[in-house]
């Protein structure tokens, strides 16, 4: 870079405002640009590079989005899954912001001065104090409690700022549940066009959850062109899209605009109950057939040796680690995990016979890092279409319902960076944190686990 | 951390919410333990300024009186809350360049709003010529160029305005921001949130 180069750039620190669209998968993004459905992306796509990106495993925002704004692994940043468990008591709880080992890009980004802005980005309840503002996601108990710093509440009120949909109204019905992702949009585009323009920021972040709710409620219906809700669908879409071009409009050249999903998306075939396949096969006995919800670990008859958390996580009761554990440690865990690794790929699909898990990964074969030993033993892949559920009991092994249609994939996660040529490699969430803190010019911390792609 | 002394400035036209606005920040900057002072020009004007009328040039040595004040009180570590009409834009510059750590917020509502409220019945009276040199009515008020913060109580909260006015403040660092220190979730919280994951299929 040359000295008036050099010059320009320390005049114009480079920002970048990110829109993160939960669970929109590569591939429907690029089928909306093609019928002509995101006209404002189709020629944002012309001016950038639109990525196809993996996830991460187990492929739930929680996760993925942990990984995302870390930019290093589960096993580094603790968090892996909506729902754990800590071994010696037994106790389930959620872990949050809390529980986050690792710092986050807005905590880098703001310890080198840069002012950010992150909204309702998952596993950022309870905020931690970044140099801007941060409104934490839908784990927050309340909008009160969301917000860093307090003295940004009243605005965020006035916004008429949404913590979340609804999601038991949304399951009632799929006009409610329309009627709830909408008006949840409507507050969040809101509150992005009011944050743009009246704060000083060099990093903007805005989470958009309502994708991802909308695919687990109406996925199905879109893919079968349903004549009410597939329209209804691509609305939704129309709606993110003129957002999209509304915000390019405002953007100068020192901004990059990029957006992102953390995991694809498709058609429930069938959700599976790994809990009862585990007891089919004798790994895991309950004292009592417990409530619906599960709570707690509390039921699981000390005989057990196997149990599993949502989606797919399947933990052995080791001897001195899980509560009244019995499987010995070394070549007796060796072989029993092995055993259900290899049971879960020979599962099938009671009614056709088609295979359910595709692999079934030691947690090693996945992770590294001094969190390790919080993670399950084994984690589940499914193929597409298997849903892996985490209910201690239920009757059967799969069940498909009408209510949650859509279920989240692996490799079908998206990444666009606006003024950016670059070639579509093999990559993943990891990257995306090297990558932003290149296009504004920090360094990143040692060690991350992802590379920059620019 | 050692409180960083400061000015914050409200200027506006009577009834704008300069008083109520410094109130509330005066309450809040006590909730977070700083050392607080306010000078309004309603109390001042009945001591240390009872000498002086509304002519420009009393207005001048009434801000004058105070900025002084402001200055002594603000570089040993408080943060003063002077609330004044302070309608000329050469007389807060001077407030400005003698206090050093000075932060204007400009209180804003439309004259005919402020008519409408009158709450002292002060543009009544004005109005009806029976007090003269009324700014805004029969005297100019000049609006800050680039004030810190522009308030508008016609269509903002007090606690929307307040909310403007700490976020400078933070964003400044004359006053660090708050936080909540609590756990993430009581029970019933807890049990609400768990109930958002089992109506999303995560439990």
């Amino acid at each position: 870079m040359g000295f008036l180069d050099k010059l320009r750039h320390r005049e114009k620190p480079r920002r970048v405002v990110l829109i993160g669209l939960d669970g929109t998968p590569y591939t429907f993004m690029q089928r909306l640009i093609a019928e002509g459905r995101a006209p404002n992306a189709a020629r944002l796509v012309q001016q950038g590079s639109l990525l196809r990106m993996d996830s991460v495993w187990p492929w739930v925002s929680s996760v993925a989005w942990s990984t995302m704004m870390t930019g290093v692994n589960p096993a580094r940043h603790g968090i892996f899954g909506f729902i754990d468990r800590d071994p010696a008591s037994g106790k389930q709880f959620i872990p949050t912001a809390r529980n986050m080992k690792a710092p986050t890009l807005w905590e880098v980004l703001s310890a080198a001065g840069k002012r950010v802005i992150v909204v309702n980005v998952p596993v950022t309840y309870p905020p931690r104090p970044v140099n801007g503002i941060l409104v934490g996601c839908f784990l927050s108990p309340s909008l009160e409690k969301a917000v860093y710093p307090e003295s940004f509440l009243p605005t965020l009120k006035s916004l008429g700022y949404i913590v979340d949909a609804d999601p038991w109204k949304a399951r009632q019905s799929k006009d409610l549940a329309l009627q709830e992702v909408n008006a949840v949009l409507e507050a969040r585009i809101r509150t992005l066009f009011h944050l743009f323009d009246n704060e000083e920021w060099d990093y903007l972040h805005l989470h958009i959850m309502e994708t991802d709710r909308l695919h687990h409620f109406l996925w199905q219906q879109m893919e079968e062109g349903h004549p009410t809700y597939a329209p209804a669908f691509y609305d939704f879409y129309r709606r993110i899209d003129d957002m999209l071009g509304q915000l390019a409009a405002k953007l100068d050249d020192r901004t990059t605009l990029m957006w992102m999903a953390d995991h694809g998306f498709c058609t429930v075939k069938k959700e599976v109950y790994v809990n009862r396949w585990l007891m089919d096969n004798g790994w895991l006995r309950l004292r009592t057939i417990p409530p619906d919800r599960q709570k707690g670990l509390d039921e699981v008859d000390p005989a057990s040796v196997a149990y599993s958390l949502d989606p797919g996580r399947v933990f052995l009761r080791v001897r001195g680690r899980e509560k009244d554990g019995c499987v010995a440690p070394g070549a007796e865990y060796e072989a029993l995990r092995a055993e259900i690794a290899a049971a879960a790929l020979e599962l099938r699909d009671p009614d056709d016979g088609a295979p359910v898990f595709q692999a079934a990964f030691r947690r090693e074969e996945l992770y590294h890092g001094p969190y390790l030993e919080q993670a399950a033993d084994l984690i589940l892949a499914p193929y597409d279409g298997y849903d892996p559920k985490g209910p201690l009991y239920k009757e059967t092994l799969t069940f498909k319902g009408d209510e949650l249609v859509g279920m989240h994939t692996y490799d079908d996660a998206m990444l666009y960076i606006g003024g950016q040529t670059i070639p579509q490699t093999r990559f993943s969430v990891l990257n995306v944190m090297p990558t932003i803190l290149s296009l504004m010019g920090v360094p990143p911390p040692p060690g991350l686990d992802g590379t920059s792609l620019v | 951390m050692e409180q960083k002394g400061v000015t914050v400035w409200f200027t506006g036209l009577s009834g704008s919410g300069k008083t109520a606005l410094a109130l509330r920040l005066e309450e809040e900057l006590r909730r977070r333990g700083l050392k607080v002072e306010r000078l309004d020009g309603d109390i001042v004007r009945q001591g240390l300024t009872r000498d002086l009328g509304f002519s420009r040039e009393d207005r001048d040595k009434n801000i004058e009186r105070v900025t002084f004040v402001a200055k002594l009180l603000t570089r040993n570590g408080v943060a003063v809350l002077c609330s004044f009409i302070s309608p000329y834009r050469a007389v807060r510059a001077r407030s400005r360049q003698e206090i050093g750590h000075f932060v204007e917020v400009y209180c804003y509502a439309p004259l005919e709003t402020l008519i409408e409220r009158d709450v002292k019945g002060l543009y009544k009276k004005a109005i009806a010529g029976e007090i003269p040199n009324f700014t805004g009515i029969s005297d100019p008020y000049e609006p800050p160029e680039n004030p810190e913060v522009t308030i508008d109580s016609s269509r903002e909260t007090i606690e929307e305005s307040l909310g403007k006015v700490l976020r400078k403040l933070e964003e400044l660092g004359y006053v660090p921001p708050a936080t909540r220190e609590e756990t993430p979730y009581t029970a019933d919280e807890e049990a609400q949130v768990e109930a958002r994951l089992a109506a999303l299929g995560y439990l």
